[in-house]
């Protein structure tokens, strides 16, 4: 007897092995937000932070830069920025843009206030204590 | 590539004689059996890596459920052999007997599971305890999940054994689901010495 | 043409491609500033060139999934479109949506164009991929709606085929997972792990069911082979791509803050994701030697066997090659993830699209297949696109490499911008790959208008 293959089994299984598998996600997901707690330095979401990231987001920094490697290719990794470089720095750096050097990678400058160049090294300080299995490897990024 | 077209018949499958149930499954199966392999590849370089505390944590384990829950598997699976072989004599009737019966075993062993698992929860023991128990945990209730689909899939053939849909001459359903049934099973045959016993 | 309404996908198609070069002039500009810094700043920064590349690829496949159904639906189910004229007004309202859109990244500033969009309502934007302001990602919402409303008007009243019902699926699948872009919490790592529940679960998922539906429609329809056998493995390629695909989604979860076992998860299920682009590879090349019938488009059959070969380089062995959670410990976020992204898009994405259009074109506008000499130039034009996105995708993953040894794996790691500068090379020839690209988009736009004999559809 010929081994049968027919499409009603094939569609069964195709629904019934996605369903199981979109259930599995689903499971690990929730689990992910039970455990997440503990690894997200959510603790330290201050209203400073939360207005940072809103900075980060409306002037489209991901645009150039990755932000634990997620992000354009352009421009170096902030995630751990924070360590690599400390606050004062980066603020310096922010305000001082572009630089104008012919040939080189231009950043526009924000006109950003005080205030909000401190909301800014918030996130970013936040960012940096969040539990990402040691990822980057080393400072650079 | 020509030659595969060549060795096709009309529905483009390859020729193979004596594959039970429904291809679609042999495939499925396959990428089973691939994902639980990577795995256990990926179990063994881990434990090659941190030998002495897998080796620790294994000895925790209880072996005595993991013995039963193989036994438990085993009948079930000649259960289904057994409710083939009533499907092609034409006996729907005793041929969703057995599969109950086996449902019924698959049911025995989650809850052998989670009475395992609950010993280990309590002793305080999570995923994040050490790689081994992750690789453990994760191993196991993925299996476990196997389980629930295989039982759901033996409901529903039992549903359309009933509902007279099976004959001997129109048994390939039956088939196809039993085939699933026994890859669950042979996963728990290689997942249980590997993670309870071999040192 | 089987079906009158059929003809509302030509405008789509029409779209699609304007929208493509688009793109690919936005890509020449990004390209030059990776190698020329200041070029064309302030007027065009690298962020806003790069908002409207990859927004244009995004819209460009969209307005090319949208006419690939239309022209499909009809005649899988046998019957004419619900509403032509609900498909048309859709055509506008999307295009004009996504003119506006882009004219805003080009023209406004992207806070004010936030601000002016009523951000501080709902904060959607600036997130990878999903920075159109609300207005715009609300007006997809409502045309998606609308689109999968009439397809499934559509299909009730006719034929329901496994094509048409994978499809649908997918465009189902599609609006559900887009509806997580308006999810954006304070916590950076539930916002990361959420925000690849757009974009993984539709490029890595439903995506792959549009994919493959279209090719299996086209394959249909050049080789004359039988629609069960097409069916059931179109099937079961797809149950491949969501058993694999779905818990794929955890490579993305390794380093953004999420639970170690991503790792396990994420490594095992996505190495096994090249195995459905390597069944689709097989399977349009195995219907392709069983045809029964030689179709006049010589042309549609070159892209739907390039759909299976590229798909299966770019998004198989290229996401395989740093899919796996030691390596890619070293390779996250650099120039390798760039090489996979192009050839990935391109090879499964770009050319289903174009096999479709290559398809449905000539018909849309009477005729089997176009002339001989026309197909001649579209296949150059195959080559020259393909053959330089080998290269991009070469260049860009030397640059990788290189880019990882110096900034990550070195015992002295080298800074970003020393590391750019020391790859600027591959840069500079990924630039001149990409220009032969743009030759072979021209030449593909060009080979449109050559006439010469035709025999009539």
């Amino acid at each position: 007897m010929a081994t049968r293959f027919t499409k009603s089994m094939a569609r069964n299984i195709f629904m019934g092995g996605s369903l199981f598998f979109f259930l599995l996600f689903l499971a690990l997901t929730f689990d992910t937000n039970q455990k997440l707690p503990k690894r997200d330095n959510s603790q330290n979401l201050t209203a400073s932070v939360i207005h940072g990231k809103k900075l980060w987001e409306t002037n489209n920094c991901i645009g150039c830069h990755t932000l634990l490697g997620e992000g354009a290719y352009f421009a170096p990794e902030l995630g751990n920025v924070y360590k690599r470089r400390g606050p004062d720095f980066i603020k310096a750096w922010i305000k001082g843009q572009p630089t104008g050097i012919p040939g080189r990678r231009q950043m526009p400058q924000f006109n950003f206030t005080d205030k909000e160049l401190d909301d800014l090294v918030d996130f970013l300080k936040y960012t940096s204590e969040i539990n990402t299995n040691n990822w980057p490897p080393n400072i650079e990024g | 590539m020509n030659t595969n077209a060549a060795l096709m018949n009309e529905d483009g499958v390859l020729p193979a004689e004596d594959l039970p149930g429904d291809f679609a499954i042999w495939i499925f199966i396959l990428a089973e059996m691939l994902v639980f392999g990577v795995m256990f590849i990926v179990y063994a370089f881990a434990r090659a890596h941190q030998l002495e505390v897998f080796n620790a944590s294994q000895l925790t384990l209880n072996r005595g459920l993991g013995t039963l829950n193989t036994i438990i598997l085993i009948t079930s699976s000649y259960f289904v052999v057994r409710s083939v072989a009533a499907i092609k004599v034409n006996d729907a009737r005793q041929s969703a007997r057995w599969l109950l019966g086996a449902m019924a075993l698959g049911a025995m062993f989650i809850v052998v599971k989670l009475w395992e698992f609950n010993e280990k929860f309590s002793a305080g023991i999570t995923l994040e305890t050490n790689d081994f128990y992750m690789y453990y945990l994760t191993l196991t209730s993925f299996h476990l999940m196997h389980v629930l689909m295989g039982m759901i899939i033996l409901g529903c053939i039992v549903f359309k054994l009933r509902n007279g849909d099976y004959t001997a001459a129109e048994h390939f359903g039956v088939e196809t689901g039993a085939s699933f049934w026994h890859m669950v099973d042979l996963l728990w045959i290689i997942l249980f010495p590997l993670v309870y016993i071999i040192h | 043409m089987q079906y009158q309404s059929q003809a509302v996908a030509k405008p789509y198609f029409i779209a699609a491609i304007a929208l493509f070069l688009g793109q690919i002039i936005f890509g020449l500009i990004m390209g030059m500033q990776y190698v020329v810094g200041d070029f064309l700043f302030p007027a065009i920064p690298f962020n806003v060139a790069r908002m409207v590349h990859t927004n244009l690829l995004i819209v460009w496949l969209l307005f090319g999934f949208m006419g690939a159904t239309y022209y499909l639906i009809p005649e899988e189910s046998e019957t004419e479109l619900f509403s032509p004229k609900l498909a048309i007004i859709t055509f506008w309202v999307f295009l004009a949506a996504g003119a506006a859109t882009v004219l805003g990244y080009l023209l406004v500033p992207y806070a004010s164009l936030a601000k002016l969009t009523g951000n501080d309502l709902l904060a959607t934007m600036g997130r990878e991929f999903l920075e159109q302001p609300l207005p715009t990602k609300v007006g997809i919402v409502l045309v998606v709606l609308s689109f999968i409303f009439n397809v499934i008007m559509t299909m009730l009243k006719g034929r329901k085929t496994a094509i048409s019902l994978v499809l649908v699926l997918g465009l189902v699948g599609l609006a559900v997972f887009f509806l997580f872009s308006f999810y954006n919490p304070h916590n950076l790592v539930k916002d990361k792990y959420y925000w690849w529940w757009v974009v993984h679960l539709w490029v890595e998922g439903v995506w792959e069911l549009i994919l493959g539906a279209i090719l299996a429609f086209v394959l249909i329809k050049v080789t004359g082979v039988d629609r069960e056998v097409v069916e059931k493995w179109l099937y079961v390629i797809i149950t491949m791509t969501l058993i694999t695909g779905i818990i794929g989604t955890g490579h993305h979860y390794y380093w953004i803050g999420a639970p170690a076992y991503w790792q396990v998860w994420g490594s095992v299920f996505s190495a096994l994701e090249p195995i459905p682009f390597f069944m689709l590879t097989i399977f349009a090349f195995n219907m392709v030697n069983k045809r029964r019938r030689e179709h006049p488009n010589q042309a549609a059959v070159l892209w739907a066997l390039g759909t299976g070969v590229m798909s299966f380089l770019g998004a198989g062995v290229w996401g395989f090659m740093h899919t796996l959670a030691p390596v890619n410990y070293y390779t996250h976020g650099t120039q390798l993830t760039a090489a996979h992204g192009h050839m990935a898009f391109y090879g499964a994405y770009a050319m289903v699209v174009l096999t479709i259009i290559s398809y449905a074109m000539p018909i849309l506008r009477g005729r089997a297949a176009n002339s001989n000499k026309a197909q001649v130039v579209e296949m150059w034009s195959f080559w020259l696109m393909t053959v330089a996105m080998v290269f991009i995708t070469l260049f860009l993953t030397a640059a990788g490499v290189l880019q990882t040894w110096l900034q990550r794996i070195s015992t002295t790691p080298m800074s970003f911008m020393a590391t750019q500068d020391s790859v600027a090379i591959f840069y500079w020839m990924r630039e001149v790959a990409g220009v032969v690209f743009l030759i072979g988009l021209i030449t593909y736009i060009t080979s449109f208008f050559i006439k010469g004999e035709t025999k009539a559809s």
